[in-house]
């Protein structure tokens, strides 16, 4: 059995539990293991998503000492579910909660975690599983050995969480364990949201991203137009934020956020390391760049060698004129 | 206070990494060196700590020559000692022997009461370490710190963490603690020539495996390959005039991609 544990904020559950079915319905098929999926909370998360997917169980775990997250707590309960159901593969996010908790499993199980995984593969009867390894400029395939269960975070954006397969009709197991006398480890102080006005680019669908190509501040009004237009959110490259065109939340990559949409327009962004590392797991890349050679080519889908400020204002135009 | 700061000795990622013959990791050989970016923050909120605190520094980390080198430049901004742990038996043996090296360790010297590493390393890039030293110390622990404050009073230390999408965490913890530590936390001192001479001078222990009881290690995974990625699209460049190309974009977009 495979088991997937879900990530969910104020109730609802994360956009990654539905990469992570997606992944874990793909390997369960290859390796002829069913799917389960774990909701650790208090207070009740909604499941509806999960109960449309076409997954063996879910597993519910309502419980007052899990209503904050802990890692110690999470661990504990997590233990506990092995200890009954014997999973072969335990996956999680590969986000800031998935690698709080992920690796202190893997040493309180004594058991492999492969973290960072974009891929995996079969390789004869053994498991492969693929990790990003040198900021993502290679790709680590390793096999994990010794007695299951085994453990892996997958990174956001590396499945597509828009094919799982539904119609499935998975059976909703409350699960009771005793948490008495497991104390947290740590106290939560409070949760602030840094400065950021409208920037939600880490739930966008749709995200328009200029670069210095744009030249100076005045023109990024392309870039919001054609935000606009796609009913998208707007990010920039890291030039952009150290010239102050736009603040520090809007830029996207290793120093910034990360980000997979399901469409990513680069305009101006030439595409370094740091900036790709960012956005190279959105679903469809599309680059505007006068510059034929410039590295953003390599990660896009489809791409217009051209003058932006030709190419935006055709193509906001043309969006409009679509709509209405 | 007692300080433990771990130290990665990564391949300098601005260099260009030939795939071995064997085809599990890059060609090392003649490769320079560095501490993991991210353990250079790590580094300056201890000495930080140390500065308001008073205390040690002790520096720390697993490999041969090149462990040694970033431990060299870890006393010259300024740490007090250092602990290398050199042995053939602990090459390659991965995020969970690493660990249980350093678990080994800091525990061999006395333990402590707080242990900082970077987030993340430059090559393996995953940020399992820290939280796995943790778990086999049996400490509390916090990751993607941007700020670190301890209180000697009440022996806690307040955490603040960097989240996705710009969410700021605050959380308090027992000492001891283990905590990993955010790109960009703080701005890294450089060694003086005062500290580089210095250094020369402050104690350098290393130990072996055996030394820390650590008679068989095992690794957790047989590495199959190293393989540099497909390129996982091929670009299609729409051309034109601008009109043209943005048409035929949208009908690609709606029609082949299905994302708008």
């Amino acid at each position: 059995m495979i088991l997937v544990i879900t990530e969910h904020r104020d109730g609802k559950l994360a956009p990654t539990t539905n990469e992570l079915i997606v992944f874990a319905q793909r390997a369960g098929r290859d390796l002829g293991i069913p799917v389960h999926a774990a909701v650790l909370g208090s207070g009740g998360v909604a499941l509806d998503a999960l109960k449309a997917a076409k997954i063996e169980r879910i597993l519910s775990v309502d419980d007052t000492n899990l209503g904050a997250y802990d890692p110690k707590l999470y661990v504990h309960a997590i233990k506990a579910i092995v200890d009954k159901t014997g999973p072969a593969l335990i996956i999680a996010a590969h986000t800031t909660q998935g690698m709080d908790f992920m690796p202190r499993l893997s040493g309180a199980l004594r058991t492999p975690l492969a973290a960072g995984c974009v891929e995996y593969e079969k390789f004869g009867d053994r498991l492969v599983l693929t990790r990003q390894v040198f900021n993502a400029k290679m790709n680590l395939k390793t096999m994990p050995k010794g007695n299951p269960p085994w453990l892996a975070t997958i990174v956001p954006g590396a499945f597509p969480g828009d094919e799982v397969e539904t119609g499935g009709n998975p059976e909703v197991e409350t699960v009771s364990l005793d948490l008495t006398g497991v104390t947290p480890s740590r106290r939560l102080l409070g949760r602030s949201q840094a400065p950021k006005g409208d920037v939600d680019l880490a739930s966008a669908s749709i995200i328009v991203a200029g670069g210095r190509g744009l030249k100076q501040k005045e023109n990024f009004s392309l870039i919001s137009e054609l935000a606009d237009a796609l009913g998208g959110a707007v990010g920039a490259s890291r030039p952009v934020v150290d010239a102050e065109w736009l603040p520090r939340e809007y830029q996207i990559g290793s120093s910034g956020q990360t980000v997979a949409p399901k469409l990513y327009v680069a305009v101006g962004i030439s595409g370094a390391i740091q900036h790709l590392v960012g956005m190279q797991n959105s679903r469809c890349i599309v680059a505007i760049n006068k510059d034929a050679e410039a590295p953003i080519f390599k990660v896009a889908h489809y791409g217009i060698v051209d003058d932006l400020f030709k190419v935006v204002p055709a193509l906001t135009k043309l969006l409009k004129d679509l709509k209405g | 206070m007692k300080i433990l700061s771990c130290i990665k000795p990564v391949a300098d990622p601005a260099s260009r990494f030939v795939i071995n013959d064997s085809r599990t990791w890059i060609k090392t050989h003649d490769l320079t060196f560095v501490a993991s970016e991210a353990d250079n923050y790590a580094l300056e909120e201890a000495l930080r700590l140390r500065e308001k605190q008073g205390g040690e520094v002790v520096v720390l980390s697993l490999g041969g020559d090149e462990a040694a080198k970033v431990l060299r430049a870890g006393l010259a901004v300024g740490a007090d000692r250092a602990l290398q742990i050199s042995d053939e038996k602990l090459r390659s043996v991965g995020e969970f022997g690493t660990a249980e090296a350093l678990a080994r360790a800091v525990e061999k010297d006395g333990g402590g009461d707080l242990v900082l590493a970077g987030v993340q390393s430059d090559d393996l890039g995953t940020g399992a370490t820290g939280v796995l030293l943790a778990e086999f110390l049996g400490w509390a622990h916090a990751t993607v710190a941007i700020a670190v404050d301890v209180d000697p009073g009440t022996r806690t230390v307040r955490v603040q963490r960097e989240l996705e999408g710009g969410v700021i965490e605050t959380v308090e913890l027992p000492l001891p603690a283990v905590i990993t530590v955010q790109y960009g936390a703080n701005q890294p001192r450089y060694a003086s020539l005062k500290g580089i001479m210095a250094a020369k001078k402050k104690p350098f222990v290393s130990w072996t495996a055996a030394d820390l009881g650590l008679a068989q290690v095992e690794t957790l995974f047989d590495t199959k390959e190293l393989v540099v990625p497909e390129k996982k699209s091929r670009v299609e460049i729409l051309s034109g005039t601008p009109e043209e190309a943005v048409t035929l974009l949208v009908e690609k977009l709606r029609k082949e991609a299905k994302v708008l």
